[in-house]
């Protein structure tokens, strides 16, 4: 792997939106689907018996799977969170026991998988917006509009730059300590970054030249639909029947 | 009444760069007014003064009779439409009408409905409404873009490079667009064909103005264009040549529809009339056509 290879691939873009439209979920109210997904990520996180945590994954996946979103790119994803994942499970597998490592894996995961199906099939903006609907405070949804806004300002002139490059026979050094490849991948990290400060401010320009002062929020709010209010409850009931039997187990 | 006024406006970069010098203009309500300039002469910069987001070192920008600064900027930039040359730079919501609705919804304007279908209408986009603005092509992001600025009912509009980047269908199709739409504006560009075709009176601008006059002012002085590193349009040479060769030329055209209307007059002047045929076009019979078609006129030049 050369130095040129190593900074592609840091810099990959695994655009979040690309299935939104082709999933099932991508018609359904952005807020239906995060009370629905939130709850279920809380339940799982506070499941402690093994069993009930490897259910609490049954549920993801088998979400995951009815969800109509290729399983190439959640598995993508998936992989992108396994080192953070592995990192916690190992820790309590090395100190407390075996069990407890794959619950915490399988708990985590599960979290993962459902935070993953919920974020693939809804367009970012409408997650942001449907947050703002469920009262999130306006500074955090309008920050991540704009976060979001911005990483795409800053991935584009990325690959500008990286194809520019290579027009001009750039092809990355002989390996990973070749210093004039790291000096050429320093001056693209400036340059991209200087690049994309002018067209942040152009972008905020646009902004305010359209009135924003400190929201950003969808028109049109369409009223919960009979399909999208069956989502939250079996999303809500799975959640609640894997905590009373925890409590249950536990009491 | 005048919409806007700059009076002796200067601004200059951080390094000390002279971006403006002295430069007045007035608007009328209205009135299309082109600033043309080579690149680095300050047009999308005035047009940022205006704006009012970045402030003239010297001289003030009066718009609807109430002087700019930076405290009532936000305020009087409601009279204004800036529609900018990239428009992914003001692109930000979802859909094609969210996005129309934008600005209205941001400055609390009513019948936000109502506006976004004549936004969409008067740029002649009303079937993309519902699509994902970052999918289509240019010419349409900036009819998008043109769109959401309309919405807002700007006094004025401020246009940056509005043709840059466009193909010759989409650039043709926005002249046409800007042309009929009965509204303030001022344009900075270099494409003085369009310009021609679309503004009242124009302004050559090369950090200070240049001169100032009509379209075809500003082409009968070529001298002075050239020198600011401007290039009179094709079809002006053409006419050049023809006046030079005799054919007097009443107005030196600037664009294709002025240049058929004159040389029209021209021929008619000269007793002349114009013979135009239609005919299939066939590649394989192209050559033995011209052929005939060379020896038939050469024979009637030798029977004259």
């Amino acid at each position: 792997m050369t130095a040129l290879h190593l900074h592609d691939r840091m810099f990959e873009v695994h655009p979040l939106d690309e299935h939104a439209s082709e999933s099932r979920l991508g018609r359904l109210d952005a807020r239906a689907k995060l009370v629905g997904v939130l709850a279920f990520v809380v339940a799982s996180a506070l499941l402690t018996k093994p069993e009930l945590v490897l259910a609490s994954l049954a549920v993801a996946v088998t979400f995951a799977a009815s969800s109509a979103i290729p399983l190439r790119h959640t598995l993508r994803l998936y992989l992108g969170a396994l080192p953070f994942i592995l990192l916690a499970s190992l820790s309590l597998f090395l100190f407390v026991g075996l069990d407890n490592g794959v619950a915490m894996w399988a708990r985590t995961s599960a979290c993962v998988l459902a935070l993953i199906v919920l974020a693939s099939g809804t367009e970012t903006f409408e997650l942001f917006s449907g947050l703002r609907r469920l009262r999130v405070p306006a500074i955090i949804t309008t920050l991540l509009m704009l976060t979001h806004k911005y990483i795409g300002l800053l991935t584009e002139e990325l690959s500008r730059m990286t194809v520019a490059r290579r027009a001009r026979g750039f092809l990355g050094g002989r390996n990973l300590l070749d210093r004039y490849a790291l000096k050429v991948i320093s001056y693209t990290a400036g340059m991209v970054l200087v690049r994309s400060s002018e067209r942040a401010d152009r972008a905020y320009e646009g902004l305010k030249s359209r009135g924003f002062e400190k929201e950003m929020v969808g028109w049109r709010t369409k009223r919960i639909a009979a399909q999208e209010t069956l989502f939250m409850a079996s999303m809500l009931a799975a959640s609640v029947v894997l905590l009373a039997v925890q409590m249950e187990l536990v009491g | 009444m005048r919409c806007l006024e700059i009076h002796d406006v200067g601004f200059s970069y951080k390094d000390g760069t002279i971006a403006l010098k002295g430069v007045s203009l007035g608007l009328e309500d209205g009135e299309k007014v082109a600033i043309i300039g080579p690149n680095g002469a300050g047009k999308s910069t005035l047009l940022h003064l205006v704006a009012g987001f970045r402030m003239p070192f010297s001289g003030e920008v009066i718009i609807s009779g109430r002087r700019l600064d930076s405290d009532n900027a936000d305020t009087l930039r409601r009279d204004l439409g800036l529609l900018f040359q990239d428009p992914d730079d003001q692109i930000f919501m979802p859909t094609v009408e969210e996005d129309v609705a934008f600005g209205p919804r941001n400055l609390k304007l009513d019948d936000i409905d109502g506006r976004v279908a004549r936004g969409l209408r008067s740029t002649g986009i009303e079937e993309l409404a519902k699509r994902k603005p970052h999918r289509l092509s240019y010419g349409m992001k900036k009819r998008v873009a043109l769109a959401g600025t309309m919405a807002m009912d700007p006094r004025v509009l401020l246009l940056d490079e509005p043709t840059s980047g466009l193909d010759p269908r989409a650039r043709k199709d926005l002249i046409k667009l800007l042309r009929s739409m009965d509204r303030g504006m001022l344009i900075a560009t270099h494409d003085i064909e369009a310009a021609a075709e679309i503004v009242d009176r124009a302004i050559v601008l090369d950090v200070e103005i240049v001169m100032e006059g009509t379209m075809r002012d500003l082409v009968m002085a070529r001298e002075a264009l050239e020198k600011v590193g401007l290039e009179v349009p094709p079809i002006s040479k053409f006419f050049g040549v023809l006046d030079a060769m005799g054919y007097q030329v009443e107005n030196l055209p600037v664009s294709m529809d002025q240049a058929v209307a004159e040389l029209t007059k021209v021929i008619e002047r000269e007793g002349k009339h114009m013979h135009a045929h239609i005919h299939e076009h066939d590649h394989a019979k192209e050559a033995d056509h011209a052929h005939e078609h060379s020896r038939g006129h050469k024979g009637q030049s030798e029977a004259d």
